[in-house]
């Protein structure tokens, strides 16, 4: 694909392992996308224990992003601290509210939360690109593309080491996947989710309230994409424009919690690998002169690599 | 300026006509896949690559009949890559979904990259009007049916001919079958995995000929990431649909219309609500949305979507 891309394979590939570390930037990138894909995987991997799919998570990463904006827009007034803190749980609160309608239509009318979150994620899309064309616009837009204003010093999230570009989001994540995992897999929320997942009869049978389970799981799942939003707005963006729409991260965090088989820790290290393959594969993109949407389609190969190799070791395995 | 209300019907009825035919083709495929129990949701990359070749070859031929056969060529040997990773080696439907829409997504854009690398596509030639002199005769029948191109009749007998395969034929009955119960397919002789495959290569090479409708009848020329979730879309007018295809026709025409109203609005009213025309562009989203607790509630969802079927 690469050299049929009018790349070089053999820059290529070695950049393709390599050069995320050695890319200027490279390494803030990976842990720019570990972040995303971990804080929303974990979301999307609680919703799946419960046997919903969150396939919403881009556009509640999106509504996210843009509720930061529309915090940091309309509640100026508020003094630093709590503005910074306010916009961050804006986001979380946008995300959840994203997420409530798919969880009120399938706790309430029983409809498919996989459509409802897909539409959702359209409907996302436009919303966000009104209100950057609209009310979060910064004043500075004459002509061409919207954008946002460009959040100053001291509303984004600090480095850790001021050389090194790897800011606090990283061991936050950190330590609330761990906080998750504790409460989570450490405790009968677990067998609880499991079993709802499972079979509804079951859990009706063991006494378990199937809607709390589902609205639990569904509305942290999309209060921790909007939290992804956050993040990446306050630790790499910094500025809202047309290009922060146009990725597919929701969709990786998808395969990330499949990766690392809806186990708040397993999505972690699943999401170290395709935060570095992903970086990885733009890299070589760079350096091999192809396009950078080849990144997308190498993310899909590595996606059937992985399933692929799931399905050879199960079968191994098997009975 | 004032405009004639008779001209913004013709307008809006014309545009539903000539949009809907895309959700019909890849629902008619969707809803035969989703019946036999295997939910294709990669859709929208098995389209984003049929409506690059159509482009493609539509130019190299410049006839747009060679690139519909490249286009469901196309579409088929994704389709059939799906079906093996999915009946086969029973991988997860979803995630093998979601792979197959990545790789279309970026493929579709690499490819079309290196064909031009100037990054202009060439314009598309469409496939003529159903009748060529349509401005003749009563100007209202003409728009609105005269100059639709002939796949948007096939599209209608697609769903006519879908209808009757589901329900009245015995391939359709099986169809159904491995999608309600393969168990009991299987016992009574029926090969439960053939019939999916099949189920799923057709819907493949309908979505061939969704993305082939694409090309011409939406955007001149191919863009990065250019059907922009209405792919996905299909998916949702299916569940409101409960699977039926005369349903799809209602929801797609719907869908449609309203989509229609809001962008003549837009462009009739001109700057004045330029700004908020993306508010507008979610309305028809949030319309078949709002139609979820009506429908929605009885959609019986075939009992073993998305589960793979193992022998013995």
């Amino acid at each position: 694909m690469v050299v049929y891309a009018g790349g070089n394979l053999g820059v290529a590939l070695s950049s393709l392992f390599l050069n995320p570390i050695e890319l200027a930037g490279g390494s803030q990138q990976i842990f720019v996308r570990f972040v995303l894909f971990y804080t929303m995987g974990m979301g999307v991997g609680l919703a799946l224990k419960a046997g919903l799919w969150n396939i919403g998570a881009q556009g509640q990463l999106l509504i996210g992003m843009v509720m930061v904006f529309v915090v940091y827009v309309f509640l100026a007034f508020l003094p630093w601290p709590v503005l910074y803190v306010a916009m961050i749980l804006g986001a979380a609160l946008g995300g959840l509210l994203w997420i409530a309608v798919p969880t009120i239509l399938r706790v309430k009318f029983g409809a498919n939360e996989i459509v409802v979150t897909i539409l959702l994620n359209v409907v996302a899309i436009n919303f966000a690109f009104f209100m950057l064309s609209g009310p979060i616009k910064s004043a500075g837009t004459a002509l061409g593309f919207p954008h946002s204003a460009e959040l100053p010093a001291k509303f984004q999230i600090p480095s850790i080491v001021s050389s090194v570009p790897i800011t606090y989001a990283v061991p936050a994540t950190i330590a609330m996947g761990i906080i998750l995992y504790l409460v989570v897999e450490r405790t009968p929320f677990r067998v609880k989710a499991n079993t709802v997942g499972e079979s509804h009869e079951t859990a009706k049978y063991a006494g378990i309230s199937i809607p709390r389970v589902m609205t639990v799981t569904m509305l942290t799942a999309g209060a921790l994409a909007g939290l992804a939003g956050a993040t990446y707005l306050m630790g790499y963006r910094y500025e809202l424009d047309i290009g922060s729409f146009s990725t597919n991260y929701g969709l990786v965090a998808i395969i990330c919690a499949l990766v690392g088989r809806k186990h708040m820790l397993g999505i972690g290290i699943a999401s170290f690998f395709f935060a570095y393959m992903t970086i990885g594969a733009e890299s070589m993109a760079l350096s091999a002169n192809v396009t950078t949407y080849v990144e997308f389609a190498m993310e899909g190969i590595m996606m059937f690599g992985i399933l692929l190799g799931n399905y050879l070791t199960e079968r191994k395995y098997a009975v | 300026m004032t405009v004639a209300l008779s001209d913004v019907f013709i307008g809006v009825f014309s545009t539903t006509l000539q949009l809907s035919p895309f959700y019909l083709f890849a629902g008619m495929g969707e809803i035969v896949s989703e019946q036999s129990g295997v939910a294709n949701m990669g859709l929208e990359g098995i389209m984003l690559m049929s409506l690059m070749t159509t482009f493609v070859v539509d130019y190299m031929t410049g006839n747009p009949w060679v690139a519909l056969l490249a286009a469901i060529g196309v579409a088929g040997v994704i389709g059939a890559f799906f079906a093996f990773t999915a009946i086969r080696l029973r991988v997860n439907q979803i995630a093998a979904g979601l792979a197959i829409y990545l790789i279309g997504l970026g493929l579709s854009f690499v490819i079309i990259n290196v064909v031009y690398p100037s990054g202009l596509t060439p314009n598309y030639i469409p496939l003529p009007s159903l009748i060529t002199n349509w401005n003749t005769g009563p100007r209202a029948l003409g728009i609105i049916f005269l100059k639709q191109n002939v796949m948007a009749y096939v599209s209608l007998v697609l769903v006519v001919v879908t209808a009757f395969f589901l329900t009245r034929t015995s391939l359709g009955l099986r169809v159904r079958a491995v999608g309600e119960n393969p168990k009991a397919a299987d016992n009574m002789g029926v090969n439960v995995n053939k019939v999916r495959f099949l189920a799923t290569l057709f819907a493949a090479l309908t979505f061939g000929v969704a993305g082939f409708y694409f090309a011409g009848n939406f955007v001149p020329g191919f863009q990065t990431d250019v059907i922009a979730g209405r792919g996905f879309i299909v998916l949702a007018m299916i569940y409101f649909a409960n699977w039926k295809p005369y349903r799809v026709l209602f929801a797609a025409l719907s869908f449609n219309i309203v989509y229609a109203a809001q962008s003549e609005y837009v462009s009739l009213s001109g700057f004045g609500v330029a700004s908020f025309s993306t508010l507008f562009n979610m309305l028809p989203y949030v319309f078949l949305l709002a139609l979820i607790p009506v429908f929605g509630r009885k959609a019986r969802t075939p009992k073993f979507l998305l589960k793979p079927y193992k022998k013995g």
